[in-house]
This record gives structure tokens, sequence and C-alpha cells, in this order.
């Protein structure tokens, strides 16, 4: 058994990105958050998968000019992930900081995605940020950091498949500004998709006819809807020349359904609302 | 002979007839999860099921030889009411299988754009086709080699007289270009029948007939109201009957004395063995009227509590297990005096839990997830997925220090705090459960819920459980069903085996606690509790009542907690008061009144039991 540290100290890293990255507005929402950026209110996103959220807060940040610390939650993170942890190096130990402190250090947008996946115990760290005083205490080294006026603290979440044990705690949720996406109306997803990929606009026009068609089977015979993102998969294989059918089946059928059954209904809709 | 001659003739002019290819045939239950799901993601309404659509008769004009045959007189269409998608039960037209299957994802398609307004058949068919095919550009390849195929089977005009001709000849235009007929020409029959298009006149169940009646019905609010409305007419616009002066006797009614009251009996077997030809008559009804109602006869006749026949009775798992009883008189056991059937139901599907249940088992599942334990790190592990910091610092600068230390337990995991607990639930199937509580539900439907929602409950604790039932007859045998054992999974047949559960017949109830001690003790659990649902007290037909059967269940109840069980007893019987403190002791059971509320109860106590 080694008594080294097995794994290299992580280290949060923001993403700034270096271009704006593409965005269609659906409504009002990149308003909305530069008001709350402005006046330093905590912003909680909210929709079904692939709608766009996280590509909205990438540009929303590019848009900004503020790097972005992007916390995946899941059920193990600890509230040292989000703040930070004591490792061990050669002299002894140090303190290093987890991706919620260093966006506070920095004045950046920290931006918890998927937030009702952490245990509820977790997400109370956000309070004391998430309120007029705008602070993070850190309790194990005694230091207690004021946030700029740059920093931002944004979380989404998808109200739709997890469980009703898994919402979010009301007293979390209150502390913030909400806006609900949703998929976009047909024009807007067709003209997001051509410019995601550069398909051309009948081909658009059909795979978002398509997916309005399997999204109407949400609740009923799928899971969960359709997602622009699948859509998007599904342009960039048939503009790399994968052949539209099987492109379909690849990219939007199989990662909506398990059952074989279903698989072929929805084949028979792909076939009679895209055919050829 | 004469018989046989004519059965050989018929049948082959049938086949010569025959214009369908039944090799080739599609039927709808093998595409039925297909059109559904189709006619859905085009557009139709999401609440409508798919139901097979009865034969009309065309009164069209047929072939020389369909008309000797006297076959081909009713065909199936499609068509669309506001409960159902209407869908014929095979599809045979086309000898192609291929062609068969586009027909009923072509009038699925089809049917999405009815709406049922009133509009002219010919009109409406073209309009719904050409919207078909600008919305969905891909299924017009199929149109067209539908619209092919049919019309190589149709009757050419040239074999018609003239107005039927020229009928057929805006048929055969408005099926290759849609839009571009405006009228039918009149003529004296009837067209060919378009089996591509819907229904010319859909016969639409009025709704108040409906299923919505029978529901009504069913749920037992039907007592005041005419017995007409609470029968069903699929599909037929006819006059119901009227109920009075019904019959062929000629004296007055109110005459006959002898006649007692109506008994709902089950038969248990076919009248009819000839099932062929019950098939072939029912083939040939133009309405096929079900009724159902579900007003509970004032009187009803017990035949007799006598076992089933074996071929009639559920799966006998095992030989069965001799158990003792306690004989207060005598005060001592007596040995092997019981003898323990376990049993399965034979004929129990999977199944759903029911649709009323499910906001319920919602709640308490969320309530009852918070009951298990989270995950927490255990510290200062041999090994672990992280770094135990603590255990390494202590460590570290211990070394530092120069003293040497133990190099272990310098981990920490994350797991699952054990809930070590495990929970037997004995129903009472009694025959006592047949009694009802309400107007809706009798104890064993109350019983039955109760067990759906206990089972969903505890199935998100993750605790280990088992759930029997029991009911006897004297001592041999006390029949114990196993609805689910501590190893089974929580699945749609163990609810299938829920939803089977029937009363049955008396209590013996010492000897089925007995025997659920036994399966409870072996469960490797540090608690285990014993939960015993009933709806009085123990008896049965020998002496099992009254003192006897009230102290040998003691003496079981007894025996349970010496090994180290915990029983706990859960009744509704409201006079039970005064012999359950006896039986169970105080703490250790607990009163229902008003049974409706058991099924959420159960759950509830079994929290606040193991909390």
């Amino acid at each position: 058994m080694s008594n080294a540290p097995q794994t290299a100290p992580r280290t949060a890293e923001p993403t700034v990105a270096l271009d704006t990255p593409f965005y269609k507005p659906q409504g009002n929402e990149v308003e909305l958050f530069e008001h709350a950026y402005k006046h330093q209110l905590p912003m909680l996103i909210k929709g079904p998968t692939g709608c766009g959220k996280t590509r909205f807060i990438n540009y929303m940040a590019a848009r900004l000019g503020r790097p972005v610390y992007t916390v995946a939650c899941h059920d193990d993170l600890t509230a040292a992930d989000l703040v930070g942890r004591h490792l061990i190096g050669d002299s002894g130990t140090y303190w290093s900081d987890g991706p919620l402190t260093r966006a506070v250090r920095e004045g950046a947008i920290c931006y918890l995605d998927e937030v009702v996946e952490a245990r509820k115990d977790t997400t109370v760290v956000l309070h004391p940020l998430t309120d007029d005083r705008r602070i993070l205490p850190i309790e194990r080294t005694g230091e207690i950091l004021h946030a700029p006026p740059e920093f931002m603290l944004v979380v989404s979440y998808n109200p739709g498949y997890q469980n009703l044990l898994k919402g979010m705690k009301p007293s979390t949720r209150q502390r913030f500004v909400a806006a609900r996406f949703d998929f976009p109306s047909a024009e807007l997803e067709q003209e997001v998709i051509i410019g995601e990929t550069g398909i051309d606009a009948m081909m658009a026009k059909r795979l978002v006819n398509l997916a309005n068609s399997l999204r109407a089977l949400k609740d009923h015979d799928l899971e969960e809807a359709a997602s622009t993102r699948l859509l998007v998969y599904t342009a960039t294989l048939i503009l790399g020349g994968y052949a539209p059918l099987e492109a379909c089946r690849a990219a939007m059928v199989e990662p909506l359904t398990d059952d074989v059954e279903t698989t072929r209904a929805l084949m028979e809709v792909v076939d009679i609302a895209f055919g050829n | 002979m004469e018989e046989k001659v004519g059965e050989l003739w018929h049948r082959m002019i049938t086949r010569m007839a025959d214009t369908r290819y039944p090799e080739a045939a599609v039927h709808l239950e093998e595409i039925e999860l297909t059109v559904g799901i189709m006619f859905r993601a085009l557009g139709g309404d999401g609440g409508l099921e798919v139901l097979a659509a009865n034969a009309t008769e065309h009164g069209a004009r047929r072939g020389l030889l369909q008309r000797i045959a006297g076959s081909s007189k009713r065909i199936e269409l499609a068509w669309r009411d506001a409960q159902s998608l209407r869908l014929p039960v095979s599809i045979d037209y086309f000898p192609e299988r291929r062609l068969n299957h586009y027909l009923y994802t072509w009038l699925a398609a089809l049917a999405v754009g009815d709406h049922q307004q009133e509009e002219a058949w010919l009109g409406k068919n073209q309009r719904l086709t050409l919207k078909t095919l600008h919305d969905y550009p891909g299924i017009g390849k199929r149109y067209r080699l539908l619209v092919d195929a049919h019309l190589a089977e149709r009757m050419p005009p040239e074999k018609l007289p003239t107005a039927e001709a020229a009928q057929e000849q805006a048929i055969r235009q408005a099926l290759l270009h849609p839009g571009s007929v405006d009228r039918l020409p009149a003529a004296k029959r009837p067209p060919q029948p378009v089996p591509l298009w819907l229904h010319p006149f859909p016969p639409i169940a009025a709704p108040s007939s409906g299923g919505a009646g029978d529901q009504e019905g069913e749920r037992g609010g039907g007592e005041t109201k005419d017995i007409e409305d609470m029968q069903r007419h699929k599909s037929e616009r006819a006059k119901k009957p009227e109920k009075e002066d019904q019959g062929l006797i000629t004296i007055r009614m109110e005459n006959i004395f002898t006649w007692g009251e109506f008994m709902n009996m089950d038969r248990g077997s076919e009248d009819n063995d000839d099932l062929e030809s019950a098939a072939e008559a029912l083939k040939d009804m133009d309405n096929l009227s079900v009724s159902r109602d579900a007003k509970a006869s004032a009187g009803k006749l017990r035949f007799d509590l006598d076992l089933p026949s074996e071929a009639n009775d559920d799966r006998v798992l095992g030989e069965g297990i001799l158990l003792p009883e306690w004989d207060f008189k005598k005060q001592k056991l007596i040995p092997k005096h019981c003898r323990i059937v376990p049993m399965m139901a034979a004929d129990a599907q999977p199944r759903e839990l029911p649709e009323r249940l499910r906001g319920t088992a919602k709640k308490l599942r969320a309530q009852f997830q918070h009951l298990t334990p989270a995950r927490i790190w255990h510290r200062g592990q041999q090994d672990g997925c992280e770094i135990d910091l603590d255990a390494y610092l202590r460590y570290a600068s211990d070394r530092a220090a120069g003293h040497t230390s133990a190099s272990d337990g310098l981990y920490r995991d994350l797991r699952v705090g054990a809930r070590d607990l495990a929970c037997l639930l004995l129903a009472d199937l009694s025959l006592s459960t047949d009694t009802w509580v309400n107007n809706h539900a009798r104890v064993i439907d109350v019983i039955r819920d109760s067990l759906f929602l206990f089972a969903e409950s505890l199935a998100a604790t993750g605790d280990r459980f088992a759930m029997y039932g029991f009911s006897s007859r004297k001592r041999d045998p006390v029949r114990v069903h196993q609805l689910k054992s501590f190893d089974e999974h929580y699945s749609a047949s163990v609810r299938g085996r829920i939803d089977a559960i029937k009363p049955g017949y008396y209590t013996r109830m010492g000897a089925a606690i007995r025997h659920s001690s036994e399966l409870l003790k072996a469960q490797p659990a540090g608690r285990r509790l014993l939960l015993i649902l009933t709806d009085g007290k123990p008896n049965d037909l020998d002496k099992y009542e009254g003192r006897y059967g009230i102290e040998d269940t003691r003496r079981a109840i007894h025996e349970a907690r010496q090994l180290g069980l915990q029983p706990f007893c859960v009744t509704i019987d409201a006079q039970a008061n005064d012999y359950l403190p006896h039986l169970f002791g105080t703490g250790s059971y607990v009163v229902i009144h008003k049974p409706s509320q058991l099924p959420r109860e159960l759950p509830l106590l079994y929290a606040k039991l193991t909390a």
C-alpha cells in the first residue's frame, strides 16, 4: 500500500471562451441575465435536457467577458468539492481552492450544472453567497471571502426527470432569479440547427418537424423529449454524408428508447416524416 | 352426405370468390403499438386507444362469384371517434405483406387530421389525404404504392353500369389525384368501398351509453339509476330495448311469488364447446352488445366452502409443513397438529400498480426514501475511494516525529449505512374479508390496496420484506399464499399475485403465525418485524374458535417473541379491543377504525415502528 496521495491535486480550471459561441435567444433571457449580473443576483435556469442551458451560460460569459467555472453536480459531490480541501505536499499540507472559491476570488461565473443531483446539505454552502451578504466563509481555514461585483452564481436543473425526492430545497430555490427554458419554436430551432451545423434549410425543416412529432410522445411512450442537441447530432451525421434515415436512427431514435417495439414504431415515424 | 357436399361447395366457392390474401395478412394486434405511437407522434390525441373496428355492410356491387358465395358483403374500415382510433382487425387486401402494413400506417396517419366534423365522404378523404401527404413527405411513396395496388384490385369501370362506372371513375381520379374531384356522381348503389379512406358513416358510439356510463355503474353509483343506463352498447345507434313488458310470460309478473331474487352466479365452464362456431357467429353479427351492470345483487347465496378441485386451485408449493398447536385446556402443545400448505396464485398475471393508487404510492415512496439511510463516509478504512486526510496527517506527523506507526486505515469510503431490518407481513384472507366496508370496497379490496402500497413503500426503503396471505379449513390445510418471499424482488409478478388475492376460508391464526415466524427467523437481520393484518378473531370450523383460538394465537405470538421477533398486529375489527391486549400485549397492536384508511395508514405505521 502506498502512502502517497494516489491522485494528483485537483485544481479547478476556468473555461474562457476565445470567441463567442453560437446562441439564438428564445426570449428575453439574455436581457434578464445581464440585469441579474449587473445587480449581483444569482440565477437559476431550468429546462429539459439539451435545450441549450449550458450553451447559454457560455454565451453569456463570453458576452460579459468573464471566465466560467463549471461544476457538474452528482450525488457524491461534497461541500469540499466546491469550496476546497487540504492536500498533502512535500512539506506538509496546503490548502487548495475548489471551483466555487476560485470563482469568488477571481470574480468569475460559477455554474453548477444539474444542481439537484447534488445532495441538499451540499448546496447549503451556497446560502451566504446568494443573499445580500455575498460572502463565502471557508470553515477549514477560517477565511471569509467577499465576492467581488463580477462574481455570479448560476445553477441549472432539469425539472422533468429527477424523482420527487430530488427537488431543490425551497430555501435554496428562493435565493435565485429564475428562468425557464424550453425547446425553441420550429423556425428558431431550424435556425439553431443551421447555425450550428450548416445543414441546408430543407433538411433542417424536416428534422425539426420530426423532432416535434417525437416530442408529442413524451410521457406517453417516451420518458424524455427529443432534444435540440440530438437534432444537432443528427444534422452533423447527415452533413458528414451519413444516410439520413440511419442518422435519425443512430442519433434520435436509439438514444430516446431502449424498447425494441418502440424503436420500430419510431423508425416508422421517421420514415414517414423524413423518408425519401 | 348432403351436408358434407354443401360444406365442400361453400369452401370452394368462397375460396374462388375471395379477393383477399390471408397469407399476407397483417393483424392489428401485431402492429397495434406501432400504429398507436405513430398516431400520437403525428399529432393524434394521446388519450385515444387503438381498437378493432367491426365490419359494416357496404351494399356495393359484388362480382358474380362473390354473389354466389355470399361473401365479401361487409368490409372493415377505419374511423376515429372521441374515445378511440378504430382500425380493421386484420388487413389482407394486398398480396404483399408490406403493403398491408403500409395501409395500417396510412390509415393511422390519415385519422390524425380527422376532427369528426360533418363533411362529405369524398371531399373529406381527399382533403385528409392532401394534408397527410403535405405534412409527411416520406409517406408519399407509400401512398402511391398503395393506390397502384388498390386500383388493380378494384372492379374496373368497364364492367359496371354507366352510373356506377362514372362513380368509379371519380373515385379512381380522387385516389390518383387527391383534391381534384368535387362531388360523387349519383348512382343507385353505393360505390365500391375504399379501404384507403376513412369510414363514410362511422358508427360513433353515443357517449351517454359508452364507457363513461359504464364506469359509473362500476363505481356503484348506479343504484338509483335506471338499469338501462348501465348497459353498454358498443357501436350501436339503435334505440335501446325497453325493459318493461319484456319476456313471453303472459301472466302478470307480480303474481309469481316463487321467484325470490336474482342471483349472480359464476359459471365455471363454457356453455358452447364449439368455440369456433361461436367465433363464426360473432363475425356475422352486426352489432355486439356487451352489458355489464355493477348492481350488486341484494341477496347472495353461499354454496359451500369446500376446497376447489385441484385443477381449479392455485399452485401448491412443496409438501406441506406440520406444525404444533396449543391446547389451552390440556395446557400443552399438540405436536404436528396443523398442516401448512404453501401456495402461489396459479393464474396471476404480472401487472402494473393500479392507476388509482399511483398518486398515493408516489407520495409514500418519497416519504419512505427518507428512511433509507444516507450514504456516509466510513473513516479509517483499509481501502477506500479517497484518502482519509486526518488519518494520513496523523500518520505523516507521527513519522516525521520519529514514531513508527502502522500505515493502515488511511482511506475513507462512501458506503450505505445499513438498515438492519426484515419484515414479514401476514395478511388474513379468510372469508370474512368478503364483507363490504362501504359502497365501494370489500375488506379484501382494502387489504389488497394496503398490500400494494405497503410493498411500494418498502421497496423504496430497500428493507428486506416478505408478504404472505393465509386462510384455513380446519387444521389441514392451512393455506399460506406466497405473495412475495424475502428473496424475490418486488416486481410486476408480485403485483400480479397481490392482485389475485381472494377471500378464502377460515382464520387459523396460530398456525400461520408459527409458519411466518419460522420464515422470519431465518432472516439474518438484527431487527425482525412480524406484521399481522387481520379483520377479526381467530376462528375455524372445528374447536378453533373463542377461547381455544385466542389462546393458541397468543401462544404463537409468545413463541415469536421468544425467537427474538417483534410481532405487531393491525386489525380493522372495530370491536377488537377486548381480546387484542390479551393476544398481543398492549402497545403491540393497533385498531384502524375506518378500514378505508388502512391502505394509507399501514405504510406510515411501518415507518413509525421501524424509525
